[in-house]
């Protein structure tokens, strides 16, 4: 209270000195951009992934029911429509998505398949045990519904059925939680403004930032071999099993467009964003900067017609172009924007001076 | 001439002088080493910042300093928290001081990335107490050996604790007289932007001319400050400010104890009369009234020691002297970092940076991109990206890392021999969009790591 009290003398002299005061800039406000954040994307996303699951569950028990080529397809289908889902609600790694580990158990990549098929094979596992980190998730599901002659194991061997039962199931108890803590968190979060590394803005931005390096490196750089001698680890692919990494890709840069400018998740409309706080900072210039690279990223994506890993063996140049635009956006977001925002990536509460 | 000069510094240097100014100092100056290394403790950052780190970044001519292995490291900070007690109580007392001064500067020479100008600060006075006879009154050394009592001390005890704070103020002053601080009121108007949801005031932080205001008031508090607390008739209006400004400082900015720090020390710029006041009722309290401070008012002086004088003369001299260093270097002080550090540069840099470095094997002329989280903390590696000697030694550390390693990937074996290291790094300056840092082309291995102007660093353009 004592600190407050005296910024607010010193304000109060400065302003009192102050004789004119000049044109006010746009309204801009991090409480506004918080709450259109979570009320209209972080929620409704939140959400969306729910119910996809709840699908995905419903229709794999369909599935199981009759283990019909159709049915599999239904569930295939579910699976793809959650991956997407999931591309939004994954960015918020922070509250309850954080404290329920929720980015790990949901969105780890690539599945190992081999303690999958130890894990089947024995019939006993605990998914929720460290050496099973690799073998859970949406990631685990790719494999599961869609590798070659998914449709015969599921027919033929009941520990196949059970594992794929239990992946789902998991994935519904635990995002069940982050649901309802995040109805208690919201008030938190729609509150806490401040700079410190601590703050839920800051936070907000470090993985908003994380997400995107996460989706550069992970989804394109390690595939492509950026990290191995320019080796190709086709094992590293996102999705490989269902063929559908690019259009996660795209839709995980979009997702991030979406959060910078702010537009609702399931209302399209553009509310306070990341693009509006840099307009209000004077700096237009970046902002077009951004928001031109998210969709540059995105129509790059759209010139590959077949799977990543098709793409891989035959397209290089084309695939390096991509990753090049991914590695250019890192500066604009993480050095650029974030530091025009006065926020902390110390990503730990420390003194600084 | 000369002669009347030498004493008249004699004269300065050797009054006697009350000791109750620096038996309070010892007293609260203990209660915050105490404080600060409690709470570095508790907040986990002895695990954080120096047992789970992998690399760590070292001085210049300090590289040979390691940290202890596992949970030794908490050993320090052990001794730091008893001898802390040790030195609030007087009770062997240099010894006490000593071994503060070696831990505390043993765990900052550890690793640069947890360069603070207060951590400095801390030392250098933790270094100077070492010298001052601040266990001969109410302490438990005088308890032991009731010969080294005394009430009076010589001058320059108590001066030059005024001395350092008073370098600490100053340059701190003249660092601020450049022009993004003074003409575009940076980086203070990125930070007080972003305090814009503090009730009545908020909106008032996010305009420049506030930013300029702050900017200019704490250019002028730190040149002058200290001027004003020397003057017996301005000192109470001065240390108001001195609390004032501080305590803004605390609410707005993570600095940590740093504001305590100074709103305590400062209080040695008090007259010896206020300190008598406040020794006598802490000698109450903890005495049941038995004792209090009384001296009788002399104006003698001690007898001037020459090793003294050239000990203090030459201190002084290079406080002085190293702030400046930076003039050595040709190219923008803030983008090159050269002769930066222990200069008292307090919050005049937002620098934010990305570092992306590769690795490069000569054979086959095939890179990696290096994953910087398999070896930097988040910490270290925002550091790292922004300031170039540390550039220098992250490239040292993937060099002797890789250099003789066989890397399997998918069927195909490398083995490393003596790899280049890259490295592409952009940073923004003080609310500036960013510009290229280092550009790719270099092998870093290839600079040695030395005070020599770095000619690798893209120039700056404003």
């Amino acid at each position: 209270m004592l600190r407050l009290v005296s910024l607010i003398f010193l304000v109060s002299v400065f302003v009192g000195c102050k004789k004119d005061k000049d044109d006010p800039k746009p309204e801009f406000n991090k409480s506004a951009l918080l709450t259109n954040v979570s009320e209209e994307i972080i929620l409704p996303s939140i959400d969306q992934f729910s119910s996809d699951l709840s699908d995905l569950s419903t229709s794999y028990a369909q599935f199981v029911a009759d283990k019909s080529q159709a049915n599999l397809e239904v569930v295939q289908e579910n699976l793809k429509t959650a991956y997407l889902t999931w591309q939004t609600v994954k960015i918020f790694d922070f509250g309850p998505i954080r404290t329920n580990g929720i980015k790990g158990a949901i969105g780890t990549f690539p599945s190992d398949t081999t303690v999958i098929a130890n894990n089947i094979a024995s019939g006993s596992y605990n998914l929720s045990s460290v050496g099973n980190a690799d073998a859970i998730g949406l990631s685990a599901l790719d494999y599961l519904l869609f590798k070659q002659g998914a449709l015969t194991d599921f027919q033929t061997d009941p520990n196949y059925v059970t594992y794929a039962d239990d992946v789902i199931e998991k994935m519904v108890t635990e995002f069940s939680a982050v649901v309802s803590q995040w109805q208690t968190y919201k008030s938190t979060f729609n509150a806490s403004t401040g700079t410190s590394s601590t703050s839920a803005f800051s936070e907000f931005v470090n993985e908003f930032n994380r997400d995107f390096e996460l989706a550069k490196t992970a989804k394109v750089g390690i595939p492509l071999g950026k990290q191995s001698l320019g080796i190709q680890l086709p094992e590293y692919i996102e999705a490989r099993y269902s063929g559908f990494s690019f259009e996660i890709l795209e839709e995980s840069i979009r997702a991030l467009q979406k959060v910078y400018n702010g537009v609702g998740f399931t209302s399209g409309v553009d509310g306070q964003g990341f693009d509006d706080y840099l307009v209000h900072l004077e700096k237009s210039t970046l902002d077009a900067t951004i928001d031109n690279g998210f969709t540059a990223i995105i129509n790059k994506t759209l010139t590959f017609n077949n799977t990543f890993e098709q793409e891989m063996a035959v397209n290089i140049p084309e695939l390096d172009e991509l990753y090049s635009l991914l590695q250019g956006h890192v500066v604009h977001i993480k050095t650029d924007m974030t530091s025009s925002f006065g926020v902390l990536i110390t990503y730990q509460d420390n003194d600084g001076d | 001439m000369t002669n009347t000069l030498s004493d008249s510094v004699n004269n300065f240097l050797y009054r006697k002088v009350s000791i109750a100014p620096l038996i309070m100092f010892r007293i609260i100056f203990g209660a915050l080493l105490l404080f600060g290394a409690l709470r570095f403790v508790s907040k986990g950052w002895v695990e954080q910042l120096y047992i789970l780190p992998k690399y760590h970044f070292g001085y210049l001519g300090f590289e040979w300093v390691e940290k202890l292995p596992g949970d030794w490291m908490y050993l320090p900070f052990i001794v730091m928290i008893i001898t802390a007690v040790f030195i609030i109580l007087g009770y062997f007392y240099r010894l006490s001081a000593s071994l503060f001064f070696i831990c505390f500067t043993y765990i900052e020479l550890i690793d640069k990335s947890y360069y603070l100008n207060h951590y400095y600060f801390v030392s250098l006075m933790c270094f100077i107490l070492i010298w001052l006879p601040a266990n001969r009154y109410f302490s438990l050394d005088v308890k032991r050996n009731k010969s080294i009592e005394t009430t009076h001390i010589p001058q320059w005890t108590i001066r030059i604790i005024q001395f350092q704070l008073g370098i600490v103020y100053f340059f701190a002053g003249i660092a601020k007289i450049n022009p993004d601080w003074l003409l575009e009121g940076q980086p203070l108007g990125v930070w007080l932007q972003a305090h814009h949801n503090i009730p009545l005031v908020g909106s008032f932080l996010q305009e420049k001319w506030m930013a300029l205001s702050f900017s200019w008031a704490g250019c002028i508090y730190d040149l002058f400050i200290v001027f004003f607390l020397l003057s017996a008739r301005t000192r109470k209006y001065a240390y108001f400010f001195v609390v004032f400004f501080h305590i803004v400082t605390w609410y707005l900015f993570p600095i940590g104890v740093f504001p305590w720090v100074m709103i305590f020390s400062t209080l040695i710029f008090f007259s010896p009369d206020f300190h008598e006041k406040l020794l006598s009722r802490l000698q109450k309290i903890l005495t049941k009234g038995k004792k209090t401070f009384s001296t009788s008012r002399t104006e003698t002086t001690f007898q001037p020691r020459r090793f003294v004088n050239f000990v203090l003369g030459t201190y002084i001299f290079i406080q002085l002297l190293v702030p400046f260093r930076y003039l050595l270097y040709s190219g923008n002080l803030y983008w090159n970092e050269e002769g930066f550090r222990f200069s008292w540069r307090v919050m005049l840099m937002h620098k934010e940076g990305h570092a992306v470095f590769y690795m490069k094997d000569k054979k086959t002329g095939r890179e990696s991109e290096i994953n910087n989280a398999k070896f930097l903390t988040r910490t270290q590696e925002d550091q790292m990206a922004t300031q170039p000697d540390m550039i220098l030694q992250y490239a040292q550390i993937l060099k002797n890392h890789y250099d003789g390693q066989l890397l399997h990937y998918g069927d195909q074996k490398f083995k490393i021999d003596n790899p280049s290291i890259h490295a592409d790094i952009y940073v923004s300056l003080n609310n500036r969009l960013s510009q290229k840092f280092v550009d790719k082309q270099h092998d870093l291995t290839t600079f040695d790591y030395n005070l020599k102007h770095r000619t690798w660093l893209e120039p700056f353009k404003e």
